[in-house]
């Protein structure tokens, strides 16, 4: 161990006492980010400490990354500098949780999981599901605005993110928001953190809004033959009374995969709509009324009812799109791309025909008309990845053209430095950049992780 | 304000589109709270190219600007507070495109609310915030203020259906944030814009989402005898699961006033009316209605109304949307409160708000969005009489400083303004509004845009701070 390594042991252990910095080589492996490894890991217990180590790292122009469960780790560019791993899994207590004010108060390292069973007691749930909900952290989710199939019916974290407590780059403890569910008192400054991968601060805290869980659930399976059937359908859902808490698209090679994960009941050569409605009974009669009705005329060749293990089944799959693309092909480039639902067939169809052009197999989940995912999965062959460039240059390019906004968010190290992950920047990059100055004016967080090199 | 810049004004937007007259200016010293501020000039542009050279031509002679729309806010955030340019955004009020198909549109910030909702209408559509003073306030106030509504407690306020903006910022640069789409790559600046209130830049063009109108709406009418009855009422329809479209409360004193000019059909001698409904599928309206129906009465209630037909529905809804003008007719001003507050203390923070009533002997009336904790105390007072102004400023004050005692917040739809501004100290620390003021000061590096608004004016001249409730003292942040 080298010198410097070990006095950084040294400042820190003195910041959140012995036993609580980790500079071995096998441990920090697990902190890595893009092969990038930092030098020392530090797990805090307090929001005092992290305010510590963030003045100290501050002062020494250290760069630090803060992590939960690791899960989002690779979405972003390769951080420029990476010296310390501020691991906030330890703090991973509920604070505060009000059943009747629908009302939650929480750390930041708390699995999306564990904080699920909890609420459950209440019947309630915070309507994430994200991908690894298993080790999945709230704080991590939050940065990462991680998505999830409920938000046709609750929107994203964004929706529902009450307030936050932070610590700056330069160690200082703030607050945005509150614990009520309505308030305009102050900036929003909780708004600019969902999405921004650790670059502006450290969250200490996050309050949400709880929802109840519904009486009854009911997950509804369309089988369509093409593609434009399954979006006919999906405009129906739209232009109807129905309010379904989820509508995702999957096309055949995401079918294919999700088969493989215990969703064998989908024919692997259709396109499918899956739709779950909530509420009382009669209302899930309703629904199933109206969607029978709504298949036949966009002609659905399979219109089911799931039983609620197959319904688990596919609910797991949808939210687990990501993961099981990776388990599919270690390579596999998945872009999240914001769409309007009128641009969607177009954009599809085209975006097939560019991996087909280049012999690549892709999956795709259409997520509550608002995102499309895109995963192009190569064979376990490095030779490919010029055809993988070539592809995922020109989905990039389509997007855009497209209006679409496109990013790549998981993909090998490769296509990240050949290609960036984000769209160039807009207009609006100068405010990005001063408020990246106002939050961390010594660049010390998540460096040259975020849109624009932030 | 020099003849020179009125006439350079008038360069820009035409002599029809610049007021400068004494008697002019005084109709622009108000907005719907009780504070007063003078205006130098007003500006009526009509495009964006317009607003940009209104922008430039302030920054060179370093006047203050103002965005106003209809004026109709609550808390002086349209209000000149340091003189200048008020720019009412009132003649550009088109609505640029509708967009069914994606359920989206987009709106000029001088178009009334109301307005956008009836122009899509047609296509079963409609905008989800409506603050009650939806008839004439605009869509540039509501995302400046992240304005509410009763129906807020269904749909969520202003931020969660506006999509992008197009700014002005405080040097004349045009910029766009988020688009049509709900997300965009880069942090979420559209979130960050929505609710600052007019101090980081003025804005030139809305992108929102539209909702589709439910298939069927069911409003009720829960009739007590005594408050506490009521607000509990309230706590256990949330406790069931089920989230009314709106829930709005109105105590005995006020539901009197409003039935006195409204004729709602509220009774004369209840001590609290519940307002409630539910929207969606017929299935589940029917469902949720009988359900609440069977909470209030499990609550003594005296009795459950429900309005048999749309009339009735806007009988029951005048009632509530119209309740500030009857105040209007049996008091020669009131000072409206906007307080938040977690909906379990609700009983315990009316019984404050009525001994706060009579330590100040002024009569404090409450009509509020129940659902949501978020309390509008109206505090009834003669503003030709100082001392009466003076003990409503001093009642409202106690009571915002109680709805944060009680987990809440100072404002939960109104803004700051300049009403609020010096009571920020009560939620935030120091260090927290130094973080606010840098990132206005990230847009808004002179400090033109709006000033006097929002955060503290400064600690000089021996002004007394205020102690936030700490984290250590209430044990949460």
């Amino acid at each position: 161990m080298s010198q410097v390594v070990t006095s950084l042991a040294s400042r820190l252990g003195d910041l959140v006492g012995p036993g609580r910095v980790l500079v071995d080589m096998p441990s920090l492996a697990a902190y890595g980010a893009d092969g990038r490894r930092p030098s020392a890991a530090v797990l805090p217990g307090s929001v005092a400490e992290i305010a510590g180590i963030l003045r100290f790292a501050s002062a020494e122009r250290l760069a630090v990354i803060p992590i939960g469960g690791g899960t989002h780790l690779g979405i972003g560019m390769p951080p420029r500098r990476y010296d310390i791993a501020l691991d906030l899994s330890g703090m991973n207590r509920i604070l505060a949780y009000e059943p009747h004010d629908l009302t939650l108060g929480i750390e930041p390292g708390i699995t999306c999981a564990g904080l699920d069973r909890k609420l459950r007691e209440s019947r309630q749930f915070l309507p994430l599901a994200p991908p690894f909900a298993q080790r999945a952290t709230l704080g991590g989710i939050v940065a990462a605005a991680a998505d999830t199939p409920l938000r046709y019916g609750y929107g994203t974290a964004r929706d529902f993110l009450l307030g936050i407590e932070f610590v700056t780059g330069e160690g200082i403890v703030s607050k945005s928001g509150s614990r009520v569910v309505k308030n305009v008192t102050g900036y929003d400054l909780h708004k600019l953190f969902v999405g921004s991968l650790g670059t502006l601060g450290v969250i200490t805290r996050l309050n949400f809004r709880t929802f109840p869980l519904p009486p009854h659930q009911k997950m509804f399976v369309f089988g369509f033959a093409d593609r434009s059937s399954a979006f006919d359908l999906c405009r129906a859902i739209m232009n109807s009374p129905l309010h379904p808490r989820l509508l995702e698209v999957v096309d055949p090679g995401t079918a294919d995969l999700f088969a493989v994960h215990g969703a064998n009941f989908l024919n692997r050569d259709s396109w499918f709509a899956v739709v779950e409605a909530t509420g009382h009974e009669a209302v899930l009669e309703r629904h199933a009324r109206d969607l029978a009705s709504m298949s036949r005329q966009a002609h659905a060749a399979e219109f089911i009812a799931l039983e609620e293990s197959q319904r688990n089944q596919l609910f797991a799959c949808l939210s687990e799109f990501s993961p099981i693309a990776l388990a599919a092909a270690p390579a596999a480039t998945i872009f999240r791309i914001a769409a309007l639902p009128s641009a969607m067939p177009t954009l599809l169809e085209q975006i097939r025909s560019l991996a087909d052009d280049h012999a690549l197999k892709c999956a795709i989940l259409i997520r509550a008309l608002s995102v499309v995912y895109v995963a192009l999965l190569p064979p376990a062959d490095a030779n490919l990845f010029p055809a993988l460039i070539g592809c995922s240059d020109q989905v990039i390019d389509l997007c855009i053209s497209s209006g679409a906004a496109p990013v790549i968010e998981r993909c090998p190290l490769e296509i990240k430095i050949a290609l960036g992950v984000w769209p160039p920047p807009g207009n609006d990059h100068e405010i990005s950049q001063r408020l990246k100055c106002v939050f961390d004016p010594h660049e010390i967080l998540s460096p040259g992780r975020f849109r624009g090199g932030l | 304000m020099h003849r020179t810049i009125i006439q350079d004004l008038e360069q820009i937007v035409g002599t029809t589109g610049v007021l400068s007259s004494a008697e002019d200016l005084l109709l622009y010293e108000y907005d719907g709270s009780v504070e007063e501020a003078h205006p130098d000039a007003i500006v009526f542009p009509r495009r964006k190219q317009d607003v940009v050279e209104i922008v430039k031509l302030a920054n060179r002679h370093e006047l203050p600007i103002v965005g106003r729309g209809a004026g109709t806010g609550l808390s002086g955030g349209a209000l000149a507070r340091r003189g200048g340019i008020v720019m009412a955004f009132s003649r550009m009020n088109h609505i640029l495109e509708v967009d069914p198909e994606n359920q989206r549109a987009v709106a000029e910030p001088g178009v009334v609310n109301l307005d956008l909702s009836r122009a899509v209408e047609k296509y079963g559509l409609y905008f989800a915030p409506d603050p009650s003073s939806q008839k004439s306030c605009t869509i540039g106030g509501n995302v400046a203020e992240n304005s509410g509504g009763p129906h807020t407690l269904a749909y969520g306020v202003t931020s969660n259906h506006v999509t992008g903006l197009e700014l002005v910022m405080p040097d004349g640069k045009v910029v766009q944030l988020g688009g049509r789409t709900r997300e965009t790559p880069g942090y979420d600046l559209t979130g960050l814009m929505v609710g600052s209130e007019g101090t980081f830049a003025l804005l030139t063009e809305i992108s929102v989402r539209l909702l589709r109108l439910p298939e069927d709406v069911r409003t009720l009418l829960a009739i007590y005898d005594s408050l506490e009855d009521a607000t509990d009422s309230v706590v256990d329809i949330t406790a069931r699961g089920i989230t009314p479209a709106a829930c709005e409360m109105l105590d005995g004193w006020t539901l009197r006033a409003v039935e006195a000019y409204v004729h709602a059909g509220f009774p004369l001698d209840s001590a609290a009316v519940l307002l409630m409904e539910v929207e969606g599928v017929r299935e589940a309206v029917e469902a949720q209605a009988a359900e609440i129906a069977e909470v209030c009465l499990g609550h003594h209630a005296r009795e459950v109304r429900r309005a048999r037909d749309a009339g009735e529905r806007v009988l029951l809804w005048k009632g509530r949307k119209e309740a500030f003008g009857a105040i209007g007719r049996v008091s020669p001003s009131y000072y409206v409160l906007d307080g938040v507050i977690p909906r379990t203390k609700l009983t315990p923070t009316l019984r404050r708000i009525e001994e706060t009533s009579q330590r100040f002997g002024l009569i404090i009336g409450n009509i509020f969005h129940a659902g949501d904790g978020n309390l509008h105390p109206l505090i009834l007072f003669d503003h030709r009489d100082a001392d009466q102004l003076h003990r409503a400023r001093a009642a409202g004050a106690e009571i915002m400083q109680l709805c944060v005692e009680m987990g809440g917040t100072l404002t939960g739809e109104h803004g700051v303004g300049m009403e609020k501004n010096e009571l920020m100290p009560l939620m935030f620390s120091d260090a927290d509004l130094d973080l606010m003021r840098k990132v206005r000061a990230a847009f808004n590096p002179l400090g033109l845009l709006n000033p006097g608004k929002v955060l503290p004016l400064g600690k000089g001249c021996g002004e007394t701070r205020l102690q936030p409730f700490s984290v250590s003292a209430s044990g949460e942040a």
